[in-house]
């Protein structure tokens, strides 16, 4: 009985010390170049809204930048950020993978 | 009195052309995104009077432009246009005055737009777009009142197909945007008449007011906004033959003031004629008060 305790001890603490890492949201930093206008930033975070996996984006006009969150386990191609922001009337500049998000990361929901 | 309807009828409709814009009597260049859409709505009340001849006529217009635009790609937008009007004119005839009046929707402008050039940089864009366009007879051009026919002003539409075109450039910084737009309308003939072509050279300043520095995120902008709209008209045919108190060239000046978020843009101006060279007892100008609103979805 107290050998089949011990398994069962040890078997909880493997089950719970070998739990896969929740992998945290991976997210980008984008530099947009044109973008102006409160009335203009509606496109860029409609276009990137509708880019597969996207989950939240932040926009700061005043650096011309705009953060990307994607769900769990997506990943953000630099071709389809830079398609969604020339659909949008603007020009990509740089595009930059940031460290994960910590879980529970507050940002703007994706529109 | 033509000329000053026309004059002003046309600014309101190249206005509505580039709806996406942020000035109030004109459009300019910012975008239409990609399989989005733009719907503005514009409110304006003209008064045209200080008439030289003993008719002392007085012509009050007011309409609501309704305008839908969509960014086909991210070059190129398609614009619809349809005025509603409101217009009524007093003349006095001796010791009788006369009131003629119509309601009724005017012409349908159909106007596309290329973005031909394209700069952008952090934090400001530079854009020159040419843009084409056509107007369609859809307005009633034959209405009647107790004294026979309308004349022109008064009626809703013109009953003639025209073309216009010309070319936005815009330059958009964080502070402040101008934009200015060259245009030219050609006028056919419907009904014997033959309004005059209209030419326009059109300026815009719009400058934030608030927020005096930019935070994070996208925070609203209210624009302190200064046009000028110089706009030449030929004269009318009728019967053949130039009207002698038609055509002419203005200057208006408008202060207004706009307020920008990111879905929705509430504006109000008013137009002043500050010069106005007119051939013969055309009617001058008062004012033109236009507010309105737009919408991106």
């Amino acid at each position: 009985m107290k050998r089949i305790l011990q398994i069962c001890v040890l078997a909880i603490a493997l089950t719970l010390g070998m739990a896969p890492a929740v992998a945290a949201p991976q997210t980008y930093k984008l530099h947009v170049d044109g973008l102006s206008c409160p009335f203009c930033a509606y496109g860029i975070e409609k276009k990137l809204g509708s880019v597969k996996g996207v989950q939240r984006i932040d926009v700061d006009i005043a650096s011309g930048a705009v953060a990307v969150t994607m769900a769990e386990g997506a990943t953000l191609d630099e071709a389809a950020a830079k398609k969604a922001v020339k659909e949008a009337g603007f020009s990509l500049r740089k595009f930059e993978q940031l460290q994960s998000a910590p879980q529970g990361a507050s940002a703007g929901p994706a529109k | 009195m033509k000329v000053l309807v026309k004059t002003a009828l046309a600014t309101l409709c190249l206005s509505a052309g580039t709806a996406w814009s942020a000035p109030i009597t004109f459009n300019t260049a910012l975008p239409v995104h990609e399989g989005g859409w733009v719907l503005r709505e514009q409110f304006m009340y003209m008064k045209i009077a200080d008439d030289p001849t003993p008719a002392q006529r007085d012509m009050r217009v007011s309409g609501v432009m309704s305008v839908l635009g969509y960014g086909v790609t991210s070059d190129f937008a398609l614009f619809g246009m349809l005025p509603l009007f409101n217009k009524r004119i007093d003349i006095s005839m001796g010791r009788q005055d006369i009131t003629r009046r119509k309601s009724g929707v005017g012409d349908l402008t159909l106007l596309g737009r290329y973005t031909a050039y394209q700069y952008d940089a952090p934090g400001r864009t530079l854009r020159i777009a040419p843009f084409l366009g056509v107007k369609a007879p859809t307005g009633e051009d034959n209405a009647r009142d107790g004294m026979g026919r309308l004349p022109p002003p008064v009626q809703p539409g013109s009953g003639s197909w025209d073309v216009l075109g010309g070319a936005v450039l815009t330059y958009q910084t964080l502070d402040f945007e101008i934009d200015s737009q060259v245009s030219y309308k050609a006028n056919r003939e419907a009904n014997g008449f033959q309004a005059g072509n209209v030419a326009s050279l059109d300026t815009s300043l719009q400058y934030r007011l608030w927020p005096r520095s930019l935070g994070a995120g996208v925070p609203a902008f209210l624009y302190g906004v200064l046009e000028a709209n110089l706009v030449h008209s030929a004269r009318n045919r009728s019967g053949g033959a130039d009207d002698p108190n038609s055509g002419g060239t203005t200057l208006f000046i408008t202060p207004g003031l706009q307020y920008v978020t990111q879905k929705w843009i509430v504006e109000a101006g008013v137009q002043i004629p500050v010069s106005q060279d007119l051939n013969g007892t055309a009617l001058k100008n008062d004012y033109v008060f236009t507010t309105g609103f737009r919408v991106n979805f």
